[in-house]
């Protein structure tokens, strides 16, 4: 387990300015999808859920490669600061992709006319979250040991690797169900908007993964101090039996 | 090269003889893999029409979940009697003994496919005369592939705290698209179908082995760390 640092003053100011401009992305996406865009002429009202759905898929996947390059680094360099962030974008990744496949039924309701379809994308991204999913399983239950931080990397290489396996296996599988939209083209302040929350969503993504990452560092000091604690108490004990 | 072969084939022979005499691992596959076959029947309700279309799934998510059992004494087996330190001491290549212990779970998922295979030709009414060949050709190309991610999983999760209990979880999810394809290639040739109608599956087959395994061979080094 490595040292957990203080945060600094500039850290503390970087989470400030993350935080500041993840709420103003927001404010001003959520301004741009309800009250910019145009409404959309056959689908109506339920169509803004593209302005979640969408980015939100987008930041799901940036939390999956975010989880392999830090694997790929820990695994390099050995820094603990890699694994945190690694950890810290898989909890971000399978929130993200929760929001997708949340958002999705609620849109394919009207649209579709059911919650669940088995259609790729879908059935892809649920895959791709239950495989992150299990990634952090594997940081909850597999012990805090060195031995467990390397398995988390390697796994979130392999899980990483797959994606390709995943999206062909499930185009062959559920090649008839196929009924995302293809090739859309957006009116431009409705791509205005998408664009901005796509940013916006990416910001909040960065600044919930240096909070998450902080934790991280907070978590392993606590479990140091709850160590050094134990063995301290270990030691009075003996030193007690010995007088 | 020389040595990575010799070192590759001590532990493969190892491990075959090993299962040879003791049998931990066929066994409780064998049954395990006979009492899901079971299970998936006595769930799916005993019309014909509903059994035969399930057919393949069914076999492939019973070899999917015997082989989990193979999978976790594969490395067990070495923690207990600290085979796994003299084996890391040895100055072998790490990439070999894991070749060789994979070779030693494919040939062990092999067998247990080739034993459900009548079975499972009885309780699903099919006529295996013709397409016994080519099911062996699918079979043997996802246990390849389910081999590699599965031995690696098991090395990877045998320093973990929960190993037995993890491994299923970490597999059977990274396992989908191979179970995907597989099932898909093993439903076109029970249905008549030539190895070519489902060369996509196939690929998909040969490409995740071929992923998972230079992965493997990559990582392996970090994975079995003391």
């Amino acid at each position: 387990m490595g040292e957990a640092k203080v945060p600094s003053r500039t850290a503390d100011l970087l989470e400030t300015i993350l935080g500041v401009a993840a709420l103003v992305g927001g404010l001003t996406a959520l301004w741009l999808a309800f009250v910019h865009a145009p409404v959309e002429a056959s689908m109506g009202l339920i169509q803004r859920t593209l302005y979640l759905h969408v980015p939100a898929a987008a930041t799901a996947f940036l939390g999956f490669a975010t989880v392999f390059v830090a694997s790929c680094m820990f695994l390099r360099t050995g820094r603990v600061w890699w694994d945190h962030l690694a950890a810290a974008a898989a909890e971000l990744g399978v929130l993200f992709s929760t929001v997708v496949l949340v958002s999705g039924p609620l849109w394919a309701k009207p649209i579709w006319g059911t919650y669940w379809r088995w259609e790729p994308r879908l059935t892809a991204m649920l895959i791709l979250c239950a495989t992150y999913a299990a990634y952090l399983m594997l940081r909850h239950y597999g012990g805090r040991t060195d031995g467990c931080q390397r398995a988390a990397a390697v796994f979130g290489i392999f899980a990483f690797a797959n994606i390709p396996a995943v999206y062909f296996s499930a185009r062959l599988w559920a090649a008839s169900q196929q009924l995302h939209p293809q090739h859309v083209q957006l009116e431009p302040r409705m791509r205005l908007a998408l664009g901005v929350s796509t940013v916006a969503s990416a910001l909040l993504f960065v600044c919930l993964l240096d909070i998450g990452v902080r934790l991280q560092q907070l978590a392993d000091r606590v479990a140091g101090l709850e160590e050094s604690a134990d063995t301290a108490e270990a030691l009075e004990g003996a030193a007690t039996d010995a007088i | 090269m020389k040595g990575w072969w010799s070192c590759m084939l001590a532990v493969l022979e190892r491990d075959l003889r090993a299962e040879c005499r003791a049998k931990e691992r066929l066994g409780p596959m064998a049954f395990f893999l006979a009492s899901t076959l079971l299970v998936f029947c006595f769930s799916l309700g005993p019309s014909v029409a509903g059994l035969d279309g399930a057919g393949a799934g069914v076999l492939w998510s019973s070899f999917v979940l015997a082989s989990v059992l193979g999978l976790n004494r594969s490395f067990a087996e070495e923690r207990e009697n600290a085979c796994l330190d003299a084996l890391l001491l040895a100055p072998a290549d790490r990439g070999a003994v894991f070749t060789g212990k994979m070779l030693a779970n494919f040939a062990a998922l092999a067998c247990i496919q080739a034993a459900a295979l009548p079975a499972f030709a009885v309780l699903f009414n099919l006529d295996l005369g013709r397409v016994w060949l080519r099911l062996l050709g699918v079979f043997l190309l996802g246990g390849a592939a389910l081999s590699a991610v599965g031995t690696l999983f098991a090395a990877l999760s045998s320093s973990l705290r929960l190993r037995e209990t993890l491994l299923p979880v970490l597999l059977l999810p990274v396992a989908v698209p191979v179970l995907i394809a597989a099932t898909d290639a093993t439903s076109v040739v029970l249905t008549g179908g030539q190895l070519g109608d489902c060369v996509s599956c196939l690929a998909v087959l040969a490409v995740a082995w071929l992923v998972f395994y230079t992965l493997a061979i990559m990582l392996i080094d970090r994975v079995l760390e003391e």
